[in-house]
């Protein structure tokens, strides 16, 4: 059956459903949950590295690496969270454009504060005015993930920082006396074995991590939750598929996928505790050696 | 006036000093094991026996008194009380060559019984994965637990454990075995099969230093017993004469508590 949505007033039914379902904005809608998805995949690691990072500098001999690991452990988790969303795009995309702006345009000398502007030269721009939609939109999309993975980053440092230090002392004591120097310990005996105890709270945080990508809006990236309330508010007959209020259904659809996608995120952590509780002395442990048999 | 084999000392302790804080853990301590000398640490609970063990192999820095093993000097990096070592490379050396039994066998527990074996061979020796295979598994057989080479250690009893501790020992091929009382975690019947590899390493003219409570061990094993007490040495000599016919006071008192005990 050949469908034509060319006039959707003389539709009806399953037809005209499916052409609603089909328009331009519901192709963006469902883009919208890719975008999600992305953000998750690439904040996630990042954060992991950005915490790993931090654990490890506020663990450091030296003192200015640990103040440097510490300081931002504290100066984040010390921030409510939206302030940081919304202050660290526009921290970093103005501290890009300033330096862009002094090497690209040095002859340029009114200073780029003037009044309430910020003002760089036309070639100091990021991205530039020239350049196309998609890599404006990457550009904003880069500039989320990076604000997501530090708050997170500083939360996961800080539960790395109690891993670490979870670690019995007689592992790494075992390590030294072989001599194993402090890198081989590292990364041989303190990394595989903090896993464990970090894992719970890592959880936490993926769980919290999910929650709050909505507030990508706040950061003008259009996502599912913005979609929902723009495709799900009445139309009236001046729209080509008018329909009345029909938020609850589109936000059902968003309930339904963020339970699902917290559902797999749960069998996936409970596997990993599986994994890393393998063979250690502890109650999760000892219920696999029991299941393993002696 | 000691009777010990007079070839160079694989270790050689000469007044060492150790205190944390103001507490002094050991206050001039001399001990000299030789090329298959077995030596036993004894004394009561808080004597400095085991922090004595640790400073061989500088898990514990001692403040004053000098190091040797094999003929090689532990350099300071300076003279007093906060000196560290000042050759990590050194410190390396000696201790790839000087392998630790704990009394909680410290086995790493996120890895199999056979990855605890060849993990320092092929991380700080550098062997081959497969030779240091071969080896393990032969070390395996020998303290008897080749069956368990993939189990997780905490999957095994003490004894077991144990055992799987002295194997991973014994893969770094070392000079010299220092066992830091390796039986006072197991429960008898298990103390046992530990006791009996203990006995064929020595058998074997290994140089091993052991700090123990059995004296039972220390008499069978031992060519050569120190009692310490309070952080210097109360008596040594032969286990005959240490145990047979002991001359301090206080090595007589602690005979006795450790026949009751």
């Amino acid at each position: 059956m050949v469908m034509s949505c060319a006039d959707p007033s003389v539709l009806e039914g399953i037809a005209w459903l499916s052409c609603y379902l089909m328009t331009g904005k519901h192709m963006a809608f469902y883009l919208s949950f890719c975008t999600v998805l992305a953000l998750l995949t690439f904040t996630a690691p990042m954060a992991i590295i950005f915490g790993l990072l931090g654990a490890v500098g506020s663990r450091a001999r030296l003192l200015p690496v640990r103040l440097i690991g510490r300081g931002y452990i504290s100066i984040v988790r010390g921030v409510p969270d939206i302030v940081f969303f919304l202050f660290v795009p526009i921290a970093l995309d103005q501290g890009f454009e300033y330096l862009r702006h002094r090497i690209m345009c040095p002859e340029v000398l009114e200073p780029v504060r003037q009044g309430n502007d910020f003002v760089v030269c036309t070639i100091a721009k990021m991205p530039l005015n020239s350049d196309p939609q998609w890599l404006h939109e990457i550009y904003g999309f880069a500039l989320a993930v990076l604000s997501f993975a530090l708050v997170f980053g500083a939360f996961a440092g800080n539960t790395f920082r109690g891993a670490f230090e979870a670690v019995p002392r007689n592992q790494l004591e075992a390590a030294d006396a072989y001599g194993m120097n402090r890198t081989q310990v590292f990364w041989r005996v303190l990394l595989p074995q903090m896993w464990i105890y970090a894992l719970p709270g890592l959880s936490n945080l993926w769980m919290i991590l999910i929650k709050v990508t909505p507030l990508l809006f706040l950061l003008g990236v259009e996502d599912i939750v913005y979609w929902a309330r723009e495709l799900g508010s009445a139309k009236t007959s001046a729209f080509s598929f008018p329909h009345p209020d029909w938020r609850l259904w589109y936000f059902m659809v968003l309930l339904l996928f963020y339970l699902g996608l917290t559902k797999i995120s749960e069998i996936v952590f409970a596997r990993l505790m599986e994994r890393y509780n393998l063979g250690q002395a502890t109650l999760g442990g000892n219920q696999l050696v029991g299941q393993l048999g002696r | 006036m000691i009777q010990q084999s007079s070839s160079q000392p694989v270790i050689s302790l000469r007044s060492i000093h150790k205190s944390y804080d103001d507490l002094e853990v050991l206050r001039g301590v001399d001990v000299r094991a030789c090329e298959g000398d077995v030596i036993s640490l004894i004394g009561s609970s808080g004597s400095g026996k085991s922090t004595l063990l640790r400073c061989i192999n500088m898990l514990e820095i001692c403040q004053h008194g000098e190091i040797r093993f094999c003929g090689e000097t532990v350099r300071w990096s300076e003279d007093g009380p906060d000196r560290v070592p000042a050759d990590k490379a050194q410190v390396v050396r000696m201790r790839t060559q000087l392998s630790m039994v704990f009394q909680s066998f410290n086995l790493w527990a996120h890895m199999s019984v056979l990855k605890n074996v060849i993990e320092a061979p092929v991380t700080v020796l550098k062997l081959k994965r497969g030779e240091a295979i071969d080896e393990a598994m032969a070390l395996l057989e020998k303290v008897g637990i080749a069956d368990k080479a993939n189990v997780y250690p905490a999957q095994l009893s003490g004894g077991q454990q144990q055992r799987a501790a002295i194997a991973r020992a014994l893969a770094m091929r070392p000079r010299a075995l220092l066992f830091d009382e390796p039986t006072s975690a197991l429960d008898p019947e298990l103390e046992q099969e530990v006791v009996k590899v203990i006995r064929q390493l020595a058998g074997e003219g290994r140089t091993m230093i052991l700090v123990t409570h059995d004296m039972k061990l220390a008499r069978d094993v031992s060519n050569h017993v120190v009692f310490l007490n309070q952080g210097i040495i109360e008596e040594e000599g032969p286990p005959e004469t240490v145990f047979g016919s002991p001359k301090t006071e206080r090595l007589q008192k602690f005979l006795r508590a450790s026949v009751t005990a």
